[in-house]
């Protein structure tokens, strides 16, 4: 029982990941880009929803807020940043210098927008965990021995909602077509009339969303934030996306997901300390197998812009 | 003239892959463009479909001129281009590439126009739903064509659309090119095969580092000794 308690709270770390993750691989699959942004967004998310619920709108503008508008604005607050960078990282540079992503300026630029978006949170607020308190936080459902929380549930079907709602995107719509086409050949996609320029926008939007998402989920989930709360989770999810293949939304759910039972699975067979061992080995030894990650394809990430 | 092309210039830095080309094709006309590797074939085309900048010359479709607009907004006015290489999405399946064909096509009619290609090409029909990478290298093309297709276009420019076909692909893709003439589509072609080229072009130009060798019908083209030395003097100098 134990194992399978272990399974399902893999899974639901793993669902946070696969936000990030699937952040991650949509801004290299469509833009070679390492958005190193990503971390500071999901913490945004969730420091500022944090920072709503104690202490309200800055100015004194309101009360505390709840809960749930508080982690709202929280994940507002991602996109908008998003934004801010993909305006100074991306496009300020690119139409000066053309082709941005070969003087790698966006990857060092985002590296700073990291450290500026940290650093402030850590002038407004210290660089202590805070607690995140939802009203549901201690209630529990007992189910065949099974003790599953009510977050944990709430999050799991955030998760699935995020998978599934991305998947329709993706699939069903035309931008997601021209989401999926770009990402594998700008060049190709161009000619059938995409507007490349106009879909950069969009991968930003939705990696402040996902990102955002995924925040406020481990703020529910884990009850707690703090401005070091994107590092970790920042680097499992870049070993999912790796695991799942470069650029492949469906890569980066999968591997989002093996990279959160292989932590929660490490920690039941092997203890807390054999976390990074098992997770970091299990990339290099896929790595080894299959260079290009589950879902991969060679081509993709080479000729971009 | 439906596309006119004058003093176009092309520069890759200290490349100038395209020196002043003059060029034109009337509503329903083949034209092809021949000459060696590396003669600026593909760059003509592209810098017409807005892919690759241009540093000089206009290009003027249907009376409009059009260098300063960006692809998609060639692609609406009915330019398209089927790249070298075919270029089709591996990653979509062949149903997902033919949309995205249509993607400048905001009209209803996408529909009925993806089905319509399927009847044309049934081996596409049977795979829609697989991903287009499992298909043969003849079916791509195909796909390729098909996709160019669902933009309506008046004027769909092909760059190398034989290479790498056995012969029996070949002359099915130049009966295709033929039929689609019939119907009214400008075809602006570049090849590697002059021999079928000719045979179905009215009119060609001979490219030879980036500018304009020789034009003229293509029965003065296939006499042409020029024609020739283009292919032998770009070997020399390679």
């Amino acid at each position: 029982m134990l194992l399978v308690q272990q399974v399902l709270n893999g899974l639901l770390l793993g669902g946070i990941y696969v936000g990030v993750a699937v952040a991650f691989t949509l801004t290299i699959g469509i833009l070679n880009f390492l958005n190193f942004t990503i971390p500071v967004l999901f913490m945004l998310a969730g420091m500022v929803g944090w920072s709503l619920s104690v202490y309200g709108l800055p100015f004194g503008l309101s009360d505390p807020l709840g809960w749930a508008p508080s982690l709202a604005i929280g994940i507002l607050c991602a996109i908008g940043a998003s934004l801010l960078v993909e305006r100074f990282t991306y496009r300020y540079f690119k139409a000066k210098h053309g082709d941005a992503t070969e003087h790698a300026i966006p990857l060092v630029s985002s590296l700073g927008f990291l450290l500026i978006f940290e650093y402030l949170v850590l002038i407004a607020h210290g660089s202590d965990s805070q607690a995140f308190r939802t009203p549901f936080a201690d209630l529990n459902w007992r189910v065949a021995g099974l003790i599953i929380s009510i977050p944990q549930v709430i999050s799991l079907a955030v998760s699935l909602g995020i998978v599934a709602g991305l998947s329709l995107l993706l699939t069903r719509s035309r931008i997601g077509r021209a989401l999926r086409a770009t990402a594998e050949n700008p060049d190709a996609a161009t000619l059938m009339g995409v507007e490349v320029n106009r879909i950069v926008p969009v991968v930003f939007v939705l990696t402040g969303l996902l990102c955002g998402l995924a925040g406020a989920l481990f703020a529910v989930n884990y009850g707690e934030v703090s401005p070091y709360m994107g590092d970790n989770v920042g680097t499992k999810a870049i070993a999912g996306m790796v695991i799942g293949g470069l650029g492949s939304v469906w890569g980066a759910i999968a591997g989002g997901l093996i990279v959160g039972l292989t932590e929660t699975l490490s920690i039941h067979f092997f203890g807390a300390t054999s976390v990074q061992i098992s997770v970091w080995g299990l990339l290099l030894v896929l790595l080894l197998l299959r260079p290009q990650g589950l879902f991969g394809h060679n081509a993709i990430g080479k000729g971009k812009f | 003239m439906q596309l006119e092309v004058a003093g176009l210039d092309v520069r890759y830095g200290a490349n100038h892959a395209v020196r002043s080309v003059d060029l034109s094709v009337a509503p329903g006309e083949i034209v092809t463009v021949l000459g060696a590797n590396g003669a600026g074939k593909s760059t003509l085309l592209r810098a017409i479909a807005g892919a690759t900048p241009i540093s000089g010359g206009t290009i003027t479709f249907e009376g409009k001129q059009v260098q300063s607009r960006n692809t998609a907004t060639r692609v609406k006015s009915g330019i398209s281009l089927v790249p070298e290489g075919r270029q089709i999405f591996v990653s979509l399946t062949v149903e997902e590439n033919l949309l995205m064909g249509a993607y400048t096509q905001t009209g209803a009619t996408t529909h009925r126009d993806v089905e319509r290609i399927f009847q044309r090409f049934p081996n596409l029909a049977a795979r829609r739903h697989s991903a287009a990478s499992v298909l043969s290298g003849g079916e791509q093309q195909m796909l390729a064509i098909g996709r160019a297709m669902l933009a309506r276009p008046k004027l769909m420019m092909l760059d190398e659309p034989s290479l790498g076909l056995s012969p029996i692909l070949v002359e099915q893709l130049f009966e295709l090119i033929a039929e689609l003439n019939s119907n009214g589509l400008s075809i602006l072609l570049v090849e590697q095969n002059t021999h079928m080229a000719l045979q179905m072009a009215s009119r060609g130009y001979v490219l030879e580092l980036g500018e304009v060798k020789a034009e003229g019908t293509a029965q003065q083209l296939a006499d042409d000794p020029r024609l020739a030395e283009a292919y032998l003097g770009a070997q020399d100098a390679a």
